[in-house]
């Protein structure tokens, strides 16, 4: 089309004269935003590949820290000049950084170093104008780029990969020494083209990933160039995508073979993978093969079924096509592979199942025992008990809860808590840990475990708390002194019972859920004495009568039992194992979490228990009732009743205190209570989680509550105790209750007015009333805080009435119509449980039983209840994934305040 | 991200100082059109179409109309009009209305960025208002210039003189055409197509370079685009909710490029690199439903998403779910298929069983580990499956999953079905009753 020829500074450069040039062993590097997430992954791999080429990198506000390496550390810098001035210096620079910082740190590398001869980008979706300048003033300065979005540039003979990350985490394996130059748009092709070649006997001597974008920095024709001069290269692969006339006009001098996959994308109306990957005129798939196939004089594509070649080269469609053709280009020019074959590339399922059915020959492909190493790996893996997870950054992130910004309603384990409102609190417990919602029989079997650790007559622990409690502290003081005494030492027996469990019971017919026959489990001497005693523990005994009565079922706790007299730590493994059975079989869960299961079920306990004073422990009751009988019949939620309340709950009353519970479980990672739990794993380094205490991560939970962040019932509670004190209300649930709300409301808020303009009048700030309003539900003429919505339906449909809840309702409505609030604030969660807290206490307030500090003491404490369950999870998530102190803040990321 | 037509693009010269013809939109008066009338002798009615579309006129879709009752005759006949583009069946909404703009010279102007010269490049004829295909070589110049210094007067000058155009239309083409430079290069453009500038004599004695039709492509990486707070609207013309759902999670971490490619299809690729989605959905031809490519190791979220809205729209008509790739260089195979795996129990936890097959291939980082997450989950599902690994080729997979995509339509998904003991749906039925959602 053009009737003038290009500029000569537009047409092809050729700075590189030889592939053997593009990644030497001379090479230094200097990488831009090394501890990005990307380059931390593959830096250290690329540089102990390469000898340890590269020598410094960059981070912004990161200055002296390392990127540690197994050939040593690699020190980072803030920018590029602090780093030569520190007298490094490098001749690449590989950019790692997000896509709008890319031109100006290429910009950087050239300005700032006359040394500089190329720069790999790996960045995707760097913007075309940015692209364009970066070409232009590269070539300028006659700088050569790769990229952008390309995998880097490796050189099989050196053992140098630049950039990237060619050849995945074991580049020996794939980048073997061979006379096979690679050019491909794709990184992950450039690699497994390498990988491929290997079948045919072929190695490879550079392979550069050009990436394809609109602007492709190291061209196909310099490559050619290059490819020329370069005495170890015998033949070339180059895998083309369409879009683009890179291609056009080639003239290799070696024999080549080019795949050229895509005739489907001029289809396309936008790019999807590829950025450059879209035809736009005569530079689609089909073009591109013809140009190939006329510079290679064929006249057809090659396949294994029709093998169409010439001595310079063969046009393939199919990447599998590539290493037959290309040995058959290479027999013409009477060269032999470099290697003799390693492996095929034919169909070897290494996993696979038919479930029972009849599948056609064709498909019921038998599996195949992996390559080496492969073949090692797996069977490493398949005798691991339990989910593996991958270790990352675990600051403000949770796998075990999560808030909906939008509803406030917070999910765990993938559970609502709303839905966790219906739940008994021992479910609600085993749910953040085992991630499922426990059957009556695990209800069953909790209770238990929980009931056996209830009572703490004679235990350290209760004197720690008299101590504590009398010291003046809050109720979250007090049960974090309590958890600090059940330390790892306390649990060690029953931890180690669970290991026991887990050992010998994990590859038997139990695992498929079958019943197994007890005379085939063969326990050494030493699994034996961590699960039975020579005299039989009292403990054990009362749980096992326990579960008996209870009918509860447990093969594990049999198989106990069949070996005679079983400690208790034993029967509480087994019976956390039981529960934790399918999760951990299934590998939703770690081993780590079941084996720690004990220790979570006696902070549980104690937690309950120590919030009752010491009086309430007796030799063989708590709070005036029998262990015995609590053991064997009672809920944990009726536990927790009778620690709080000092009574056991008719149901009328379970249900509100059960709902409030499973309420307050969670609300997400991002709360107070949660942050400390994860600050306390984390300083104690999750990545050996043996070694994290996690009776300490809870005190982490307990000592991060307090009066604003668990003491807001209380808030509540006292609001709604000064507008009903001086009623005539003694039943808190009788919806003819005789009250005007409006006239207990305006009371209220022609006070409230008087303050608050008095408050006005010296500058102080309104005081907010409790229960009302929230950031999130604000803003429209009638609001409403969706949990408090779903709990007022709730308790409509079981005909339940709470007058302090219908107040509430009545109050915002008030407040509206006096002009004190601009639209109809909402009533919000804090309201729900303090109404709901206040009507089971309001009979004993009117008796003059309970005091002011009771009732802040029974708020607190309540929430403490349900919280220790979504603490609980965020606990065992953090020590299964989290890294080491990884909830640190960076100190770029802080700020001084004079 | 292309954009076409006045009713817009007057808007963007507008920024650049370069000067339009008169336009109206759909919402214009009989008064407003008939004063438009009466300023320019005569008006253009031309429908108006989301996205790019070209050859409006060889179609007989630009009106014309020197009253107002031809023209609302001419609206009522464009407003809804049909056109066949590029193979695709574009439908317009609305019309505008544009004063004619008298002219002797006729110019074709457009900037792009050239693959031939790796450089910004001006088009240009001043024998425009033609398809520029249609005009012999010596019509035309094609300039590469250095996007340092931008579209400077002297390339203009020099082009119109190789050209050898008419002298009276160099200076004002000269002084206004690099006034485009700026639009194109600050707002994130890669096409910039005015075709034609009518050279108009707006004051007696000087041409003036009138723009009377205006295309535009930017690109969606680049954030400048958005300074131009152009309604996000005008370019959905072809986005699926399925594609809208997965581009909100573009980011530069991990690609999430989808197409549906056919909505009744029964293979659901979820592919692993640009190079794997070239040979994957050519491979599979109309069997896939989308293309993808979700390489770039995306974090375990943002996969998860991903699986999770593929599987929402797609996972009741899908015989096959096929998960594939090259042997990975930098995505974690273990990250990226626990994620997938898990959004997938997921999925069936809320729906109940689904009677698929799973065929997956994949080489990388964190092979087994990842390779064992998904049989893991595969198996808690009891559906049948095959796991490969980078030493069986890719396109014997793609193969095997043909294979396996027909033993499904023949029979295959109601003994699947029967197996997890369900009902079974024949996936061509759901993906029907889908479209027809």
């Amino acid at each position: 089309m053009p009737n003038q020829a290009p500029k000569p500074n537009f047409e092809n450069t050729f700075l590189i004269d030889s592939l053997d040039q593009i990644a030497t062993s001379k090479d230094r590097v200097c990488v831009l935003n090394i501890l990005g997430k990307e380059s931390r992954g593959v830096t250290p791999i690329s540089h102990t590949y390469s000898g340890g080429n590269i020598v410094f990198g960059t981070s912004p506000g990161r200055g002296g820290d390392v990127l540690s390496t197994e050939s040593g550390n690699i020190p980072v810098y803030n920018n590029v000049r602090e780093g030569l001035a520190n007298g490094h210096s490098f001749n690449v620079g590989v950019v790692y950084l997000p896509p709008a910082a890319v031109r100006d740190g290429v910009f950087e590398f050239i300005r700032v170093n006359n040394e500089l001869e190329k720069v790999i980008i790996l960045t995707e979706k760097v913007p075309v104008h940015d692209a364009r300048e970066i070409r232009a003033f590269a070539l300028a300065r006659g700088v050569q780029v790769f990229g952008a979005n390309s995998l880097g540039v490796a050189d099989s003979w050196n053992h140098i990969r630049l950039g990237g990350a060619l050849g995945g985490d074991a580049p020996e394996e794939t980048l073997r020494k061979g006379s096979v130059a690679i050019y491909a748009n794709s990184g992950n092709f450039t690699t497994t083209i390498a990988s491929y070649l290997k079948t045919a006997g072929w190695g490879t001597t550079t392979c550069i990933s050009s990436g394809k974008d609109l602007y492709i920095f190291f061209s196909p024709a310099e490559f050619a160039h290059a490819l020329d001069n370069d005495k170890r290269s015998k033949a070339a692969v180059l895998y083309i995508e369409p879009g683009g006339y890179y291609e056009q006009n080639l003239a290799f001098t070696k024999p080549v073979v080019a795949c050229v996959v895509g005739r489907w994308k001029a289809r396309l109306t936008r790019a999807v993978g590829h950025a450059g990957a879209l035809s736009q005129g005569e530079d689609k798939a089909e073009s591109k093969e013809k140009w190939f196939m006329q510079e290679f004089g064929v006249d057809a594509i090659f396949t294994p079924e029709n093998p169409v070649c010439s001595k310079k080269g063969a046009v393939v469609t199919d990447i599998a096509h590539i290493p037959q053709a290309l040995s058959a280009v290479m027999k013409l020019n009477d060269t032999r592979p470099d290697f003799p074959p390693e492996g095929n590339l034919t169909l070897k399922p290494w996993f696979g199942n038919n479930v029972g059915l009849k599948l056609p020959p064709e498909l019921d492909m038998p599996i195949v025992k992996a390559i080496a190493p492969y073949d090692s790996q797996i069977a490493e893996l398949s005798a691991h008990v339990g989910a593996i997870l991958p270790r990352q950054s675990m600051k403000d992130c949770s796998s075990s809860s999560i808030m909906d910004p939008d509803t406030q309603v917070t999910r765990v384990s993938g559970v609502s808590v709303l839905d966790a409102s219906g739940l008994p609190l021992e479910a609600n417990l085993c749910l953040p840990l085992i991630r499922d919602i426990n059957d009556a029989n695990d209800n069953a079997l909790f209770n238990v475990a929980i009931a056996s650790g209830l009572n703490l007559h004679g235990d350290d622990i209760v004197a720690v708390t008299e101590t504590v409690r009398k010291g003046g502290n809050a109720p979250n003081a007090v049960l974090a002194a309590a958890c600090c005494v059940v330390g790892p030492a306390r649990v060690a027996s029953a931890c180690t019972a669970a290991d026991t469990l887990i050992d010998l019971f994990a590859f038997t017919p139990l695992a498929e859920g079958k019943a197994v026959d007890f005379a085939t489990i063969k326990p050494t001497a030493e699994q034996r004495a961590t699960l039975v005693s020579d005299k039989p523990d009292a403990k054990a005994e009362a749980m096992l009568k326990a579960l008996k009565a209870r009918k509860a079922k447990s093969d594990l706790v049999a198989y106990l039992v069949s070996l005679g007299s079983p400690t208790a730590d034993a029967v509480t493994a087994a019976i956390t194992t039981t529960i934790a059975w399918n999760a951990l079989i299934s590998k939703r869960i770690t081993r780590v979490t079941v084996r720690t299961l004990p220790w979570y079920a006696r902070l549980f306990s104690t937690i309950l228990g120590a919030s009752a004073s010491a009086d309430k422990h007796g030799e063989t009751s708590f709070c005036d009732v029998e262990i015995k009988e609590i053991m064997e019949s009672w809920s944990t939620t009726e536990m927790a009743y009778l620690a709080l309340l000092g009574e056991k709950p008719t149901a009328e009353q379970l249900f509100p205190f059960q709902a409030m519970l499973g309420l307050i479980i969670s609300n997400g990672p991002g709360t107070i209570s949660a942050q400390g739990a994860k600050s306390a794993v984390s300083a104690d380094g999750p990545e050996m989680p043996e070694r994290v205490q996690i009776n300490k991560a809870m005190a982490g939970f307990l000592v991060n509550t307090g009066f604003a962040h668990g003491g807001n019932g209380f808030e509540g509670i006292e609001f709604l105790i000064e507008r009903f004190k001086d009623t005539t209300l003694k039943d808190a649930g009788n919806e003819k209750h005789g009250l005007d709300f409006k006239t207990i409301a305006g009371a209220f808020i022609e006070n409230f007015k008087t303050e608050k303009a008095a408050r006005k009048a010296v500058g102080s700030e309104s005081a907010n009333i409790p229960g009302i309003n929230h950031p999130i539900f604000k803003n429209k003429p009638v609001n409403y805080d969706p949990r408090e919505v779903y709990l007022a339906d709730l308790f409509k449909k079981r005909g339940e009435y709470n007058v302090f809840h219908a107040f509430y309702r009545a109050l915002v409505q008030e407040l509206f119509a006096a002009g004190v609030t601009k639209n109809v604030f909402c009533v919000n969660i804090d309201a729900v449980i303090a109404a709901l807290l206040l009507k089971l206490l309001w009979p004993r307030f009117r008796q003059g039983t309970l005091q002011d500090s009771d009732l802040r003491t029974a708020a607190f404490t309540a929430f403490l209840y349900g919280r220790m369950a979504g603490c609980a999870g965020e606990i065992d998530d953090h020590i299964n994934r989290g890294r080491n102190m990884d909830t640190r803040t960076a100190a770029s990321k802080c700020s001084f305040i004079s | 991200m292309q954009l076409t037509g006045m009713i817009h693009g007057a808007k963007l010269l507008k920024l650049a100082g370069f000067p339009t013809s008169e336009v109206l939109g759909p919402e214009a008066s009989e008064r407003e059109i008939k004063e438009l009338i009466e300023r320019h002798g005569e008006v253009f009615i031309k429908p108006i179409f989301k996205g790019g579309v070209g050859k409006k006129g060889k179609s007989g879709l630009i009106g014309r109309a020197k009253d107002v009752k031809t023209a609302l005759r001419e609206k009522e006949r464009l407003y809804f009009a049909t056109h066949s583009f590029d193979g695709r069946e574009m439908k317009a909404n609305g019309v505008t209305f544009e004063g004619a703009v008298p002219a002797q010279h006729e110019v074709y102007f457009s900037i792009t960025d050239s693959t031939r010269y790796r450089a910004p490049t001006m088009i240009l004829s001043h024998c425009g208002g033609v398809d520029i295909e249609e005009l012999s070589r010596d019509k035309i110049v094609e300039i590469p210039f250095d996007p340092l210094t931008g579209l400077k007067s002297f390339v203009v000058a020099n082009a119109l003189s190789d050209l050898g155009a008419p002298k009276e239309i160099i200076s004002p083409l000269v002084q206004n055409l690099p006034k485009l430079w700026d639009l194109y290069h600050q707002n994130g453009m890669t096409v910039l197509e005015l075709n034609p500038i009518r050279m108009s004599p707006v004051k007696p004695g000087v041409l003036t370079p009138v723009a009377c039709d205006f295309k535009c492509s930017f690109d969606r990486d680049d954030p400048r685009a958005a300074r131009l707070n152009l309604p996000k609207s005008l370019f959905t013309e072809d986005i699926s909710d399925f594609e809208q759902e997965i581009n909100q999670l573009r980011t530069y971490q991990g690609q999430s490029d989808v197409y549906v490619v056919n909505p009744k299809g029964t293979i659901l690729a979820l592919t692993f690199g640009g190079g794997a989605n070239s040979l994957v959905t050519e491979a599979l031809g109309d069997d896939a439903i989308i293309s993808s490519d979700f390489g770039g190791n995306p974090p375990y979220e943002k996969m998860r998403d991903v699986a999770r809205i593929c599987f929402k729209h797609w996972l009741p008509q899908t015989n096959v779910l096929f998960v594939i790739g090259g042997k990975s260089n930098n995505t974690d195979i273990f990250v990226t298929f626990r994620a997938i795996a898990d959004a997938l129990r997921d999925y069936v936890a809320t729906h109940g069983p689904q009677p698929i097959s799973v065929v997956v291939g994949r080489g990388g980082v964190n092979l087994v580990r990842g390779l064992i997450a998904f049989k893991d989950v595969l198996e808690a599902l009891h559906v049948p499956y095959r796991i490969f690994a980078h030493d069986s080729a890719m396109s014997g997979v793609v193969d095997y999953v043909h294979d396996v995509d027909r033993w499904m339509k023949a029979g295959g998904r109601a003994a699947v079905a029967a197996n997890l003991g369900i009902a079974s749906s024949d996936a061509d039925d759901i993906a029907i009753c889908s479209a027809a959602e």
